[in-house]
C-alpha cells in the first residue's frame, strides 16, 4: 500500500497543488491527471526522492506502513517509468536488465534477465544496443528493467505519450497486466484520459491546484 | 522573348558566381592562415623520415635510455593522475565549474611550472611556512623538489595544469543541454533501481562522458610526453626527458645534432602512438571485465564524498599559493631562509622588466594580432562554408592539438626555412598563429553552429541584409563566445614557446623565451616577475572578455 498524506507542492511561494491524501492498494493503478505544469510529475519526484530544489513539498509518503521521507532514493524501492525509455545507451539490452537485478549468485541473475527478455517478447535481443530497437520494444525493456529491481511500488510518468497511437493501446495493456501480476501499487501521471486503466480510480489536479476524483 | 531568357540566364549565372566567389573568399583566410601551412608542415616532416644515421646517433646517445624511461614515466603518470582527479572532481556538483576551470586553463604551462618552483623549492614558500609553523628549521630542508631525477616535480606541475583542462572538457560534455537532462534522468532511473549516487555516476554517467572526451585525454597525454618549456624549468636534468634531449639537439647549430633532433622528434611521436595503441589494446582486452563491473548488482553505499568534494577547492588554494610565492619573490632581492617575507622589498626586478620591455611588447602585439586574425578566419569560414565542411577544419584543428607539439613545430620550422621566413616578423607570427587558430576553431565551432537559424529568417523577414543581420543580431548575440574565444586565442599565443623559439632564430625574444632563458640563471626576483607577467596577461584578457560580454541587463 502506497499512501500520500496531506501532500502539497509549491514553487517559490506559489502553491501548485493544495494538500491532498491518497492511498493506492497493492495491485491498483491510480491515475493522476492534470495540465502540463500542474505539478503532477513533481509529485512523483517527491515520492521517488528526487524533487528539484526549486520546489517545496510537504506531507508524508508511506509505503507499506513506513515513511519514506528520510530515505534516499536508492533505498525507497520505488520503480520509475518515464516518457523516454531511458535505457542506458552505452549498455546492451541485456546489460540494462542485468544492471537492475539485485545481488544474487551470478547464474540466477542471468536467468532473471533471460526470463525478463522472454516477458518483453524480445528473446535473443540481449546483445543488441538499445538504439536498434523500436520505441515500443524499448519501452517494454524499460518496464522489465524497473520490475527486475523488485520494487514495492511503481510510478509511471506519461510512459505512453511518445508512442504511436497504434501502439499505445497494446502498450497500456502490456504495462498494466505486468504491474497487476506483481501486485504492487502503481501511480500513473498523464494528461490523456485515455491512458487511465478502465475502472481504475482517476484524480485530477484542477487549474486552482485542487485534487479531486473525476 | 530571347532577351528575357538570356537575362534570366545571366542573372542565374551571376548569382551562382557570387555564391561561388563568396564561398572561396570565405574559405581563403582559414586555408591560407591554417589549413595550408599545417598541411605543408606535416608534409615536410616526411622529408628524411627515416634517417638511419641520425636515429643510430640518437640511440647511442648516453642519456637516451634514461630519457626514454623518464618520458614514459612522467607522461603516463601525469595523464593517469590528472584523469583520476578530474573524474573525482566532476563526480561532484560544483556550481560554475566551467568558468572556474577556464580560469585555470588560461594560466600558461610555463608560468605555472616557474611559480610552482617558488612554492616547493627548498627555499620556497612552502618550506618557509613549515619552518615558521611547525619545525623551526633554520636551514633549507634537503629537498630535491624541483628538477628531481624521477620527474615528480614535472608530474606535479603537469597534473596541476592538465586536471582543470580535463575537468573543463568533461564538464562541457556534461553540461550540453540535452545530455545534462538525459544524465539527470538516467541517474534517477539508476537510483530507483537501488544503485547509490556514486555507482550511478561511475557506471552510467562517466562511461558516456569519457567516450566523448577521448580527444582531450589524448591531447593531455601527447602534451605530457612532449612538453619542453615546463620540463626545462622544473623537470629532471641528468638525464632529462626525451623532449628536452630533442630540444637541445634541434637548437644546436650543427647539422648532425639537428638531424638527431629531428629523428628524436619522430621517435617521440612513434612512442606516443605505440603507447596509445597499448592502452587501447588493454582497454579492449579488459572490456568483458569493464562490462561485468558496470552491471554489478546494487549494494548499499557508505562512502564519504568529502575527499572528492574538497579536491576542487584545493586547486584554487594551490594556485593562490603559487601566485603569492611568485609575488613575494618578485619584490625580494635578498631573502634569507626561514623568513616568511624578505627583510626589504624592492622593485628592482620590475624596473628591469620595464627597461627591457621588448619581449613583453613582442608577445602582446603578436597575441593581439594572431587572435584577431584567427577570429576573422574562423568566422569567415563558419559563415560561408557548409556544416559538412566543419569536419575538415575540426579534424585539422584536432590533429594540431593531439599531435606532439614538437613534431608540428619541427614541420613549421622546416616550412619557414624553406621560404626563408626564420628570424622575420611574419615568420614569428606564423609560428604563433597555427595553435591559436586550432584552439579558436575548436572553441567556436560548436556555439557558432548552435546559433538558432530562426533568427536569420526573422531578420530577413524584417528586410535586414545579411551584413545587418550579422552585425546587429548574430554577432551581438554571440558576443560572449566570440570574446571568450578571442581571450583563449590570446592566452594560447602568449604561452607559445617551442615554435616561437625555432622561428625567432635568435632575432626576437618573447616572454616565454625570455622566461626560459632567465630560469637557468640565478636572478630569482626577475624570474618571478616574468612568471607573474606570463600568468597575468591571459587572466587579464579573460577578465576583459567577461567584463565586455556582461549582459546589458539582468533577466528576471
Amino acid at each position: 500500500m502506497l499512501e500520500l498524506r496531506d501532500i502539497s507542492l509549491a514553487i517559490t511561494d506559489r502553491v501548485l497543488v493544495h494538500p491532498f491524501s491518497l492511498a493506492v492498494a497493492a495491485g491498483d493503478i491510480v491515475t493522476l491527471m492534470g495540465p502540463s505544469g500542474s505539478g503532477k510529475s513533481s509529485i512523483l519526484s517527491y515520492i521517488g526522492g528526487d524533487l528539484l530544489e526549486a520546489f517545496t513539498a510537504k506531507g508524508d509518503v508511506v509505503l507499506n506502513g513506513q515513511s519514506l521521507l528520510l530515505q534516499p532514493p536508492e533505498t525507497r524501492h520505488i520503480g520509475r517509468l518515464f516518457q523516454d525509455d531511458l535505457l542506458f545507451p552505452h549498455m546492451t539490452v541485456g546489460e540494462n536488465l542485468l544492471f537492475a537485478v539485485p545481488r544474487l549468485p551470478k547464474a540466477e541473475r542471468l536467468t532473471m534477465v533471460t526470463t525478463a527478455l522472454e516477458r518483453a517478447e524480445l528473446t535473443g535481443f540481449a546483445d543488441r544496443p538499445p538504439h536498434t530497437l523500436s520505441g515500443g520494444q524499448r519501452q517494454r525493456v524499460a518496464l522489465m528493467r524497473a520490475l527486475l529491481a523488485k520494487p514495492s511500488a511503481i510510478l509511471l510518468d506519461e510512459p505512453f505519450s511518445k508512442l504511436d497511437k497504434s501502439l499505445r493501446g497494446q502498450m497500456r495493456d502490456y504495462v498494466f497486466s505486468h504491474i497487476k501480476a506483481r501486485a504492487i501499487p502503481a501511480l500513473l501521471v498523464t494528461h490523456d484520459r485515455k491512458d487511465a486503466p478502465i475502472g481504475g480510480r482517476v484524480l485530477e489536479i484542477s487549474n486552482e491546484g485542487v485534487v479531486r476524483d473525476v | 522573348m530571347g532577351g528575357f531568357a538570356r537575362n534570366r540566364l545571366v542573372k542565374a549565372l551571376r548569382s551562382g558566381l557570387m555564391q561561388a566567389v563568396r564561398r572561396y573568399l570565405g574559405a581563403a583566410p582559414l586555408v591560407l592562415l591554417f589549413l595550408l601551412p599545417l598541411a605543408l608542415s606535416l608534409i615536410l616532416l616526411l622529408r628524411g623520415l627515416v634517417d638511419i644515421q641520425a636515429s643510430q646517433a640518437l640511440f647511442q646517445h648516453p642519456q637516451f635510455s634514461g630519457a626514454l624511461k623518464l618520458t614514459l614515466f612522467t607522461g603516463i603518470t601525469s595523464t593517469a593522475a590528472s584523469l583520476m582527479l578530474a573524474v573525482m572532481i566532476t563526480s561532484q556538483n560544483h556550481r560554475n565549474i566551467l568558468q572556474q576551470a577556464s580560469v585555470f586553463l588560461s594560466v600558461p604551462h610555463l608560468a605555472l611550472a616557474m611559480g610552482l618552483g617558488f612554492l616547493i623549492a627548498p627555499t620556497g614558500l612552502l618550506a618557509r611556512l613549515i619552518a615558521a609553523l611547525f619545525t623551526g628549521w633554520t636551514l633549507p630542508p634537503h629537498w630535491q623538489t624541483t628538477q628531481d631525477s624521477f620527474g615528480f616535480a614535472l608530474i606535479a606541475a603537469l597534473v596541476l595544469k592538465e586536471t582543470p583542462f580535463l575537468v573543463w572538457a568533461m564538464a562541457s560534455v556534461m553540461q550540453q543541454d540535452e545530455l545534462k537532462q538525459r544524465f539527470a534522468r538516467e541517474t534517477i532511473v539508476a537510483l530507483s533501481l537501488g544503485h547509490g549516487l556514486h555507482a550511478s555516476f561511475m557506471r552510467i554517467v562517466l562511461p558516456q562522458v569519457l567516450q566523448r572526451s577521448l580527444w582531450p585525454i589524448i591531447a593531455v597525454f601527447s602534451y605530457g610526453m612532449t612538453v619542453v618549456d615546463m620540463a626545462l624549468v622544473i623537470g629532471p636534468t641528468q638525464p632529462p626527458t626525451l623532449a628536452q634531449l630533442v630540444w637541445t639537439d634541434l637548437n644546436d647549430g650543427e647539422v648532425l645534432a639537428n638531424a638527431r633532433g629531428a629523428a628524436g622528434t619522430l621517435v617521440l611521436s612513434g612512442l606516443i602512438i605505440s603507447a596509445l595503441a597499448m592502452i587501447f589494446l588493454v582497454l579492449r582486452i579488459t572490456r568483458p571485465l569493464q562490462r561485468q563491473w558496470m552491471t554489478l548488482a546494487a549494494r548499499p553505499e557508505i562512502r564519504s564524498t568529502v575527499p572528492a568534494r574538497i579536491i576542487w577547492p584545493i586547486w584554487a588554494i594551490i594556485y593562490a599559493l603559487v601566485i603569492v610565492a611568485m609575488a613575494l619573490q618578485s619584490f625580494s632581492a635578498l631573502w634569507p631562509f626561514p623568513d616568511l617575507v624578505a627583510p626589504h622589498f624592492t622593485t628592482t626586478a620590475w624596473a628591469r622588466l620595464l627597461q627591457d620591455a621588448s619581449p613583453f611588447w613582442t608577445s602582446v602585439v603578436i597575441a593581439i594580432v594572431t587572435s584577431c586574425l584567427a577570429l576573422v578566419a574562423v568566422i569567415a569560414w563558419l559563415e560561408t562554408q557548409s556544416q559538412a565542411r566543419d569536419r575538415i577544419a575540426l579534424a585539422a584543428a584536432t590533429a594540431m592539438l593531439c599531435l606532439p607539439a614538437l613534431l608540428v613545430a619541427l614541420g613549421q620550422y622546416r616550412l619557414l626555412l624553406l621560404v626563408g621566413g626564420t628570424g622575420t616578423w611574419v615568420g614569428l607570427l606564423f609560428a604563433h598563429v597555427l595553435s591559436v587558430t586550432a584552439y579558436m576553431l575548436v572553441m567556436l565551432t560548436g556555439s557558432y553552429r548552435a546559433f538558432d537559424p530562426h533568427w536569420q529568417s526573422a531578420s530577413r523577414g524584417l528586410g535586414a541584409s545579411r551584413l545587418t543581420f550579422l552585425s546587429k543580431v548574430k554577432w551581438p548575440m554571440m558576443k560572449a563566445s566570440l570574446l571568450s574565444s578571442l581571450a583563449i586565442g590570446f592566452a594560447v599565443s602568449i604561452a607559445q614557446f617551442v615554435p616561437a623559439q625555432l622561428a625567432a632564430a635568435g632575432r626576437f625574444s618573447t616572454l616565454p623565451m625570455e622566461a626560459v632563458t632567465l630560469s637557468s640563471g640565478g636572478n630569482r626576483a626577475l624570474i618571478a616577475v616574468y612568471a607573474l607577467v606570463l600568468m597575468a596577461l591571459p587572466l587579464i584578457a579573460f577578465q576583459l572578455s567577461s567584463w565586455a560580454s556582461r549582459p546589458r541587463w539582468r533577466t528576471a
